[in-house]
C-alpha cells in the first residue's frame, strides 16, 4: 500500500515543554489508521501538525507525494487533507447548510483556480446533508445543534469536498451510543465506498481496535508501539450496547 | 418578510415624497447629509458586521476620499469628476493597505490598528496646511480644503435627491455584496477563523476582500459628502465619524447592512433634525446604544433576523 500521508520525525515545542519528539508516521491510500495514547501524550499537537494549524520544529510532512510541511490548514485543505476538531467551533449566525456550503465553496479542489457560485454548489452540499444525516436540519442554526449533531456537521465540513484523508480527532468522544454508531457506520462508508483514508485520534483503545486496521499508539511525545489493530475476539458491536 | 419589505417600500416612498410637501430647507439638509451618513454607516457593516472586523478608524477611507477631491480640484486644478475617481482609488486603496496590515490580525489588535491609522491621519491632516496655486490663501487645519465644484449652488432638491439615489444603490449594492458568496465567506470568518480555515478558506485574502469592498463605499460616500457641502474638514477624519458607525451599527444589528443604514438615518435625522446639540447628540446616541444593547442585543435588525431564521427552523424554509 502506498503512502498517501507520511510524516518523519516531527519535533515541536512549547516554550521548554518538548511535546512532540521525533515522531513519523504513516497512512497509506484507502487505510484507516488510528492514532492512540493516553491524555498528554500529544495526540492533538500531532493532528494540529499534521493538518497545518502549526508547523513542526523539525521534521517533514508528504502528502499524496508533495511536501506539505509549511504549507497552512486551508491550503492543506484544498489539496484533499481535511481535519474535524475535537471541540467542535460551529459559526454561530450560519445555517447547517451554509456552514458546510463554505467549506465547498473554498475547498473544491476541481474548481481549476475559478470561484464556483453558491447556486452550483448547493445541490452538492445537500447530498452531503443528506448522507451525514443533517438534511432535515439543514436550516437550522449552527449554534443551535446537540453535540452528535454538531459532530456530523464537522463530518460533513471534512468530507464536503471529497477529501483523500480526514483526520478524526476524538470524533467520537462524548456521544450517545446511537450517535457514535451512526458516526461509525458514515465512517465505514465513506472509507469502502468512496476509498477515502482516516488518521483516527482517541485515547479509546477499543473503538481504535474495532475501527482501524493498523494503531500508532504515542506515549510523552514519542512512538511508543506501532502495528496491526488486534479486534477483540468477542463482545458486541459498538453502538450495540444497549 | 413580506412585512420588513412593505415597511422598506413605504419608507422609501416617503423619502422620495417628502420635499414635494414642502419641507424646511434645514430639514431637507438633514436628511440630505443623513442620507450620506447612512451609506457611510453601511460600508463599516461590511467589513465590521458582515466580515466581523471591528475597524475604528473607518472614518479614514471616508475622509481619504473627501481631501482627495478637495486637493484634486483645489490644489492640483483636476476637473471634479477625474478627482472623483482617483478619490474612489484612493480610498480603495487606502483600504486594501489597512487590509493587508490587520489580515494577520485577530480582534481587538484590529480594532486597535484601525484606531491608531485612523487618528494618523487625522492628527496629520489637522497640522497640515496647504497653499492655494495662486498663493493668495492657505488651507488645511481644521478649517480644511475647499472642493472646487463644477456648480455654483445645487439645488437643495437636486441635492436631495441624488443623495438619496445614491443611498438606494449603494445599500442595495452592499445587501448584495453581503448575500454574495464572498459574504458568506466573510460571514464564516465572522463567526469562528479557525474553523474557516479548516474549511479552506485563506482568511486574511478574504478580510483584505472586505476592506476594500467597504473602503470602496465609504469612499463613494465621501465624494457624495465631499460634492454635497463643497469642503474637506477634519471632521471627515475624526474619531468621533468612525465611533458613530460602529454605534449606528451596533443599534441597527450588525451584519445585516438595512439595519445599520436605517438606524444612522433615522437616528442622525431625530437628533439633528431637532436640533440637539453636538454634546447632548452624543449622550443620546450612548444611551440609544445602551437600551438596544439591553433589550436587543444583537441590534434591532439583528433581532429581527433571528426571528425569522427561528421561524424558518420550524417551517424548514431557506434563510438567506
Amino acid at each position: 500500500m502506498s503512502d498517501l500521508l507520511r510524516a518523519e520525525g516531527i519535533e515541536k515545542s512549547f516554550g521548554a515543554t518538548r511535546v512532540l519528539r521525533g515522531v513519523s508516521l504513516s497512512v497509506g491510500t484507502a487505510e484507516v489508521v488510528g492514532l492512540f495514547g493516553p491524555n498528554g501524550a500529544g495526540k492533538t499537537v500531532m493532528a494540529n501538525v499534521l493538518s497545518g494549524l502549526i508547523f513542526p520544529d523539525r521534521g517533514r510532512i508528504l502528502f499524496d507525494g508533495k511536501e506539505i510541511t509549511r504549507l497552512p490548514m486551508d491550503v492543506r485543505f484544498r489539496a484533499g487533507l481535511t481535519r474535524t476538531f475535537q471541540i467542535p467551533g460551529p459559526y454561530p449566525t450560519l445555517t447547517v447548510m451554509e456552514s458546510v456550503l463554505v467549506a465547498r465553496l473554498c475547498g473544491d479542489p476541481g474548481g481549476g483556480g475559478k470561484e464556483r457560485s453558491l447556486q452550483e454548489c448547493e445541490g452538492e452540499v445537500e447530498s452531503v446533508l443528506l448522507r451525514t444525516g443533517l438534511f432535515a436540519q439543514r436550516f437550522w442554526p449552527a449554534a443551535k445543534l446537540s453535540q452528535g449533531c454538531l459532530r456530523r456537521l464537522e463530518f460533513a465540513r471534512a468530507i464536503s469536498c471529497r477529501p483523500k484523508l480526514v483526520l478524526l480527532d476524538e470524533v467520537f468522544s462524548a456521544l450517545s451510543a446511537k450517535d457514535e454508531a451512526e458516526l461509525a457506520g458514515l465512517m465505514r462508508s465513506l472509507h469502502e465506498d468512496d476509498g477515502i483514508s482516516f488518521l483516527l485520534i482517541s485515547h479509546n483503545p477499543l473503538l481504535l481496535s474495532e475501527m482501524c486496521g493498523r494503531v500508532v499508539a504515542i506515549q510523552d511525545g514519542r512512538v511508543a508501539w506501532g502495528g496491526e489493530a488486534r479486534r477483540p475476539a468477542s463482545g458486541p458491536a459498538r453502538g450495540d450496547r444497549r | 418578510m413580506r412585512n420588513t419589505t412593505g415597511a422598506l417600500a413605504l419608507g422609501a416612498g416617503l423619502l422620495l415624497l417628502l420635499p414635494l410637501a414642502g419641507l424646511d430647507p434645514f430639514l431637507l439638509d438633514v436628511l440630505t447629509s443623513g442620507f450620506l451618513l447612512a451609506s457611510y454607516v453601511g460600508s463599516w457593516d461590511i467589513v465590521g458586521g458582515v466580515a466581523g472586523q471591528i475597524s475604528l478608524g473607518h472614518a479614514l477611507f471616508f475622509g481619504t476620499a473627501t481631501y482627495s477631491c478637495a486637493l484634486l480640484t483645489s490644489l492640483a486644478g483636476w476637473p471634479f469628476a477625474a478627482a472623483a475617481v482617483a478619490a474612489l482609488l484612493l480610498s480603495t486603496g487606502a483600504a486594501a493597505v489597512v487590509g493587508t496590515m490587520s489580515a494577520r490580525l485577530k480582534g481587538p489588535f484590529i480594532a486597535l490598528l484601525t484606531l491608531a491609522l485612523g487618528e494618523l491621519a487625522h492628527e496629520v491632516m489637522i497640522g497640515q496646511t496647504f497653499f492655494s496655486p495662486r498663493g493668495a490663501y492657505s488651507w488645511g487645519g481644521e478649517g480644511g480644503v475647499p472642493v472646487a465644484l463644477p456648480w455654483d449652488a445645487p439645488s437643495p432638491w437636486a441635492a436631495y435627491y441624488g443623495a438619496l439615489l445614491f443611498l438606494f444603490v449603494s445599500a442595495w449594492g452592499m445587501r448584495r455584496i453581503a448575500l454574495s458568496r464572498e459574504g458568506l465567506i466573510w460571514t464564516a470568518i465572522s463567526g469562528s477563523e479557525l474553523t474557516a480555515r479548516a474549511s479552506g478558506v485563506d482568511v486574511a485574502r478574504h478580510k483584505r476582500r472586505a476592506f476594500v469592498a467597504a473602503g470602496l463605499f465609504a469612499g463613494a460616500a465621501g465624494v457624495g459628502f465631499a460634492a454635497y457641502v463643497g469642503r474637506a474638514t477634519t471632521t471627515d477624519l475624526s474619531l468621533e465619524l468612525s465611533f458613530q458607525a460602529a454605534t449606528f451599527a451596533a443599534i441597527g444589528g450588525r451584519g445585516t447592512i438595512a439595519g445599520p443604514v436605517l438606524a444612522a438615518l433615522i437616528l442622525h435625522a431625530l437628533f439633528q433634525g431637532a436640533g440637539v446639540p453636538p454634546a447632548a447628540r452624543v449622550f443620546l446616541y450612548a444611551l440609544a446604544l445602551l437600551l438596544v444593547l439591553r433589550f436587543f442585543p444583537a441590534g434591532v435588525a439583528g433581532a429581527l433576523r433571528e426571528r425569522l431564521r427561528a421561524r424558518k427552523m420550524i417551517s424548514g424554509g431557506a434563510i438567506r
